[in-house]
């Protein structure tokens, strides 16, 4: 599902470039769930911000879903973005302005599903919101906002799921209720999942945990 | 595996791609929805609030402008009794009439002539004019069936056989309505008192050498009194809705007679009232200039501050997929509903002010207002659409630039579009927009210069000051450590906040101060007291008895000027060689300059002497110990009480025509001999007080031998005028002319003026107040969650208040200081290049600038960050976050 080849990401500092991820190769199959782990700063977030199409990487190539992304621009993989990549942050990245409804609506909204509001209210239903739909995001929890994020993440139906320290704003009961949840869907919806973070507890529960250490894959 | 770029080995996923394309109607659902959702959680509100204000005041001031505009040009018209006015001495050529006629112009005639009126019981020179039929053209006049009463408009003047008199002339004919007159051979019966008259004010002498006697135009032959060499007044009047109409007729009359004929607007028949009307013309296009480009500042600013906090709206839509051209499509549809909305309310608001405006001034303008057209509410659109392209436009637009990794990391927000571009394109759509506005270079470079100037003085300035305020203040906790370390951290910010800032006080110090010293020098033009009538003819032993008569009656008179008539024969022995015509040489029309009315005629009658002969027409000079009032100095030294022989003072513009200096000896032909007197000052004189002036004023016992006839004024209330009658009876040789109606209709006309300068001062100030508020908003996020953090960290509520307001107080402080620098610069280049007025510094505002500045940027400020210590900082980062 996820192919990386020689992936490096340099960028430049004022004492010169630093080189966050060196030459990294790696292959994700379909429907597998991949724990990303290492230190601050071992360059995890680069590698899924790269992975997910989000940054270009300064060389090397990831396939995702069977496309080049070194072969398009950020036109090119905003529509791979859209058609088969789902995400959930660690600060939620919710709209402020939007209610939770309709931020898990603004996704299928945007691939012109007239039955936005429907397949939404269902997800929000399925993540334990269903009263809280009308809430704008200051007004809930840190672990409701994160339901509400996930519910977002799988609302585009994504083939791809990937998660950027899903619990790490959450305490830790609220954080493992949130990963049962992520869990859960990924079995349902089929998703192949990618998650990033320090949580060794979190990682012990993947199928599968690559440790970065220095922009290097030490541990698959 | 292959190297297609194809991820054959699971191939059994199969995820086509389709191109991402989302239709139409997706992308425009879509981004409706936004709008209403940011609009509903108030993010817009304060942009949609800053683009209909553009709308409305650029409307609103567009709508009232031209209504109010075409208002004064009929209230003025009036004074005409026509739009137009071909005047001349001698019969005016008949087919001139028919061309107006066969072009669809209304017209009308006039002749004027003195006569002696008689009844049965007694006899008195009168101003006579016969109308024709159709007169008057514009205005009204107010007649009454008994003298000294209201009375009631009419458009038409007497029927054959009838004449209208003027009140005060009935005591002296001792008659009354119905009452038989004799003018010449012709009998007339006496049908109505004219109460007022539409052109009394204007004509010349011929028009106020006694009370008006109106006849019919038929009649004139009748009474045989106008024959050849007679002293007659001919007027062709004309009129028309169409104005082009009008000026096409005059380019046919320019072109047919040569320049022989002129035809006259109120313009040209009223200096006062062309100076008001073109003042107050350019006040109120720098009043709305002003507004636009407060506007414009208040969309630039809330526009930045909406795209910034858009910056994670696009970065998520981005993640889930949306291309940068759709992000600019979304963003272009959320700028088109917005132009529209705020255009129709906008102009709706714009209808509504204009109302007000026009409610308030219903008190002083009399006349029906003419429809409004169209056509400011098409400027107010365009201003919205030109305001959003410039200013709005760049930082949404440079939100497709946003990279989608600021989901992942937050402090990602590199534009392509340099952060400068923006405001490059906003610079250029205000000065387009300016100059498209206002047609008018000097207002355009004017506001240019001022804010340009302010950006780079500011830039230094600012550097310095927030340089070295880490000087200042240094001990640890301190409010003022705080406050100087934010100001710093915000450098770049601030500097641009207190050129808004500075802008926007400028903006309204420039507008007040403007409006101020208009007024103030309308009022000193025409003070309540002004004299009304002008005393001519009066010879030298009657003054004691006019004094006297005054003082019996309980009536103000004034100084008497001894009159006299002079030609500059040489300047120090050599022939006068002036330069180009004098301005002022043109101008007989106003009863202002009566000194040198006749001093006209005088001249006019000797056209075929030689050239510099013919322009050096005779002048009525004066003498006086004492300078008139009004006048002043700017060379030289007056005479004092003990004036010596042989002195003249000049006025300064005649000097300089002639090519005088002090000390020069000047020649003059006064009662045919030669006088000669050194020059000993220079004078400016108030041509407009509607006073005797005098170009040439000789100091006492240099001409007092030649024999001089004298002139004074006075004030009557309207109630005081049949005294005239006593007067010209106990004193038949004087001559009175009358120009209360004159006075009248030029405070009246002033007083319209300085409503609508107030409320367009206004307007400007509701705009200010706007951005004022959007540029304190501007930063606000961010001050929160400084302050938050502070909070956190155990800053007391004391402490930050108390930075926060340093903070604020000092960049309003500055702000104001520079805002009263630039406004005394830019009034100076406004008053001496736009307005004819003398600039002088305003001490006052110097310190009131700074103070206000101080004040209302302190005040604004602490009043939207309070929130800082009432909200529990956790609920800020919560917030922001």
């Amino acid at each position: 599902m996820i192919e990386i080849r020689a992936l490096t990401k340099s960028v430049p500092t004022s004492e010169g470039t630093l080189t966050i991820l060196k030459s990294v190769n790696l292959e994700i199959a379909e429907s597998e769930i991949v724990a990303i782990v290492g230190a601050s700063g071992s360059g995890k977030s680069t590698l899924l911000g790269l992975m997910a199409g989000l940054d270009a990487a300064t060389s090397g190539d990831v396939l995702l879903g069977g496309h080049s992304l070194a072969a398009m621009d950020e036109e090119q993989r905003a529509v791979l973005r859209g058609q088969i990549v789902g995400f959930v942050f660690q600060s939620f990245q919710l709209l402020p302005s939007l209610t939770a409804l309709e931020n898990v609506m603004l996704p299928i909204e945007l691939k012109g599903d007239s039955e936005a509001r429907a397949k939404a209210t269902a997800l929000l239903e399925r993540v334990g919101l269903g009263e809280r739909i009308t809430h704008y995001p200051n007004q809930l929890s840190g672990g409701e906002q994160q339901r509400v994020a996930i519910a977002r993440a799988f609302a585009t139906e994504a083939k791809i799921l990937f998660a950027d320290e899903p619990t790490g704003n959450l305490d830790t009961a609220t954080g493992a209720k949130i990963i049962e949840l992520i869990f859960d869907l990924n079995k349902e919806f089929a998703t192949t999942l990618v998650l990033v973070t320090h949580d060794e507890r979190l990682a012990q529960r993947c199928g599968r945990i690559v440790r970065l250490v220095a922009g290097e894959i030490v541990n698959d | 595996m292959t190297n297609s770029g194809t991820y054959s080995a699971h191939s059994a996923i199969d995820i086509p791609l389709g191109d991402g394309r989302k239709s139409l109607g997706t992308l425009l659902g879509l981004a409706t929805r936004l709008l209403w959702r940011d609009w509903r959680s108030g993010e817009l509100r304060l942009l949609f609030l800053a683009l209909v204000m553009a709308v409305a005041s650029v409307s609103g001031i567009a709508l009232f402008t031209d209504r109010l505009e075409k208002a004064l040009l009929l209230e003025s018209a009036n004074m005409l009794a026509a739009d137009r006015v071909l005047g001349s001495g001698r019969a005016l050529p008949e087919e001139i009439l028919d061309e107006a006629k066969g072009r669809g112009l209304r017209t009308a005639r006039t002749l004027s002539f003195t006569s002696m009126a008689f009844s049965d019981a007694g006899n008195m020179l009168v101003s006579a004019k016969a109308v024709s039929a159709a007169y008057p053209l514009r205005g009204d006049i107010i007649i009454a069936d008994a003298p000294f009463v209201r009375g009631t408009p009419i458009q038409r003047g007497p029927q054959p056989g009838e004449v209208w008199l003027e009140s005060r002339a009935l005591p002296a004919l001792g008659i009354d309505v119905g009452d038989s007159v004799y003018v010449g051979e012709a009998e007339f019966e006496l049908t109505k008192i004219i109460i007022a008259e539409p052109d009394r004010s204007g004509g010349g002498m011929v028009d106020n050498a006694g009370p008006r006697l109106m006849l019919h135009m038929d009649d004139v032959e009748r009474t045989n009194v106008v024959q050849m060499g007679s002293r007659v007044s001919y007027r062709f009047l004309f009129s028309s809705e169409e104005l082009l109409q009008l000026d096409e007729f005059e380019a046919w009359i320019d072109d047919a007679y040569e320049g022989e004929y002129r035809l006259r607007d109120v313009r040209d028949e009223s200096e006062e009232v062309s100076e008001a009307l073109n003042r107050a013309e350019s006040f109120l296009l720098l009043g709305s200039l002003f507004a636009v480009l407060l506007a414009g500042v208040a969309i630039a600013l809330t526009a930045k501050r909406y795209s910034e906090r858009h910056y994670d709206y696009v970065a998520i839509l981005k993640t889930f997929g949306c291309t940068s051209a759709q992000i600019g499509f979304i963003y272009l549809w959320i700028q088109a509903l917005l132009a529209v909305a705020a255009v129709i309310v906008g102009s709706l608001l714009g209808w509504g002010v204009h109302h007000v405006i026009l409610r308030a001034l219903q008190a002083v303008i009399s006349v029906d207002l003419p429809s409004a057209s169209f056509e400011p509410f098409i400027v107010g659109a365009l201003t919205a659409v030109i305001c959003l392209l410039s200013f709005a436009l760049p930082p949404l637009l440079a939100l497709r630039e946003t990279p989608p990794l600021r989901v992942l990391r937050k402090d990602i927000s590199q534009q392509r579009i340099g952060a400068n571009i923006p405001y490059l394109f906003g610079v250029g759509g205000t000065i387009g927009l300016v100059y498209w506005y206002s047609e008018d270079f000097v207002l355009t470079s004017v506001l240019v210069i001022a804010v340009a100037s302010i950006a780079i003085l500011l830039s230094g300035l600012s550097f310095l000051l927030l340089s070295s305020s880490g000087a200042i203040g240094m001990r640890a906790g301190s409010a003022w450590k705080l406050a100087m370390s934010a100001a710093r951290r915000r450098r770049k910010q601030n500097v641009l906040q207190v050129m808004v800032f500075s802008v926007t006080i400028m903006s309204l110090l420039i507008l007040g101060l403007l409006r101020s010293d208009l007024i103030a020098d309308w009022q000193a033009q025409l003070p309540e007291n002004t004299p009304n009538h002008f005393l001519m003819n009066i010879s030298q032993p009657q003054v004691a008895g006019i004094e006297e008569f005054f003082d019996e009656k309980g009536v103000q008179g004034n100084a008497f000027y001894p009159l006299i008539s002079a030609r500059v024969l040489s300047i120090n022995g050599e022939l006068p060689d002036p330069q180009d015509e004098l301005e002022a040489d043109e101008d007989n029309s106003t009863v202002a300059r009566g000194s040198d009315t006749g001093a006209e005629e005088e001249g006019a009658e000797e056209p075929e002497e030689g050239q510099v002969r013919g322009r050096l027409s005779r002048r009525q000079v004066t003498w006086a110990e004492e300078i008139p009032a009004d006048n002043r100095i700017l060379a030289g030294e007056w005479w004092g009480e003990s004036a010596a022989a042989g002195f003249v003072s000049i006025e300064e513009d005649y000097a300089e025509w002639l090519g005088i200096e002090l000390g020069d000896s000047i020649e003059f032909e006064i009662s045919a001999q030669t006088i000669t007197a050194e020059v000993s000052s220079f004078r400016s004189v108030r041509w407009d007080n509607m006073q005797p002036n005098f170009y040439i004023i000789f100091s006492p016992g240099t001409i007092d031998h030649l024999g001089a006839t004298f002139l004074s004024t006075v004030l009557m209330e309207r109630e005081q005028k049949i005294l005239l009658n006593e007067l010209v009876q106990r004193f038949p040789t004087i001559v009175v002319i009358e120009i209360d109606a004159l006075i009248e209709q030029i405070q009246n006309i002033i007083a319209q003026v300085t409503s609508a300068i107030e409320l367009i001062s206004v307007l400007v100030l509701i705009c200010g107040a706007l951005v004022l508020l959007a540029c304190v908003n501007a930063t606000l996020d961010e001050r929160f969650y400084e302050n938050a953090i502070l909070r956190t960290l155990g800053g007391g509520k004391r402490l930050i208040m108390t930075s926060l307001l340093i903070e604020f107080a000092s960049i309003g402080f500055l702000a104001g200081l520079v805002a009263t620098l630039g406004a005394e610069a830019s009034l100076y280049y406004l008053q001496e290049k736009l307005f004819g007025q003398d600039f002088h510094l305003h001490y006052w505002v110097w310190v009131a600038g700074p103070l206000l500045g101080t004040l209302v940027i302190a005040g604004l400020g602490i009043n939207s960050t309070r929130g800082v210590v009432s909200i529990s900082p956790l609920n800020v980062l919560r917030r922001l976050n």
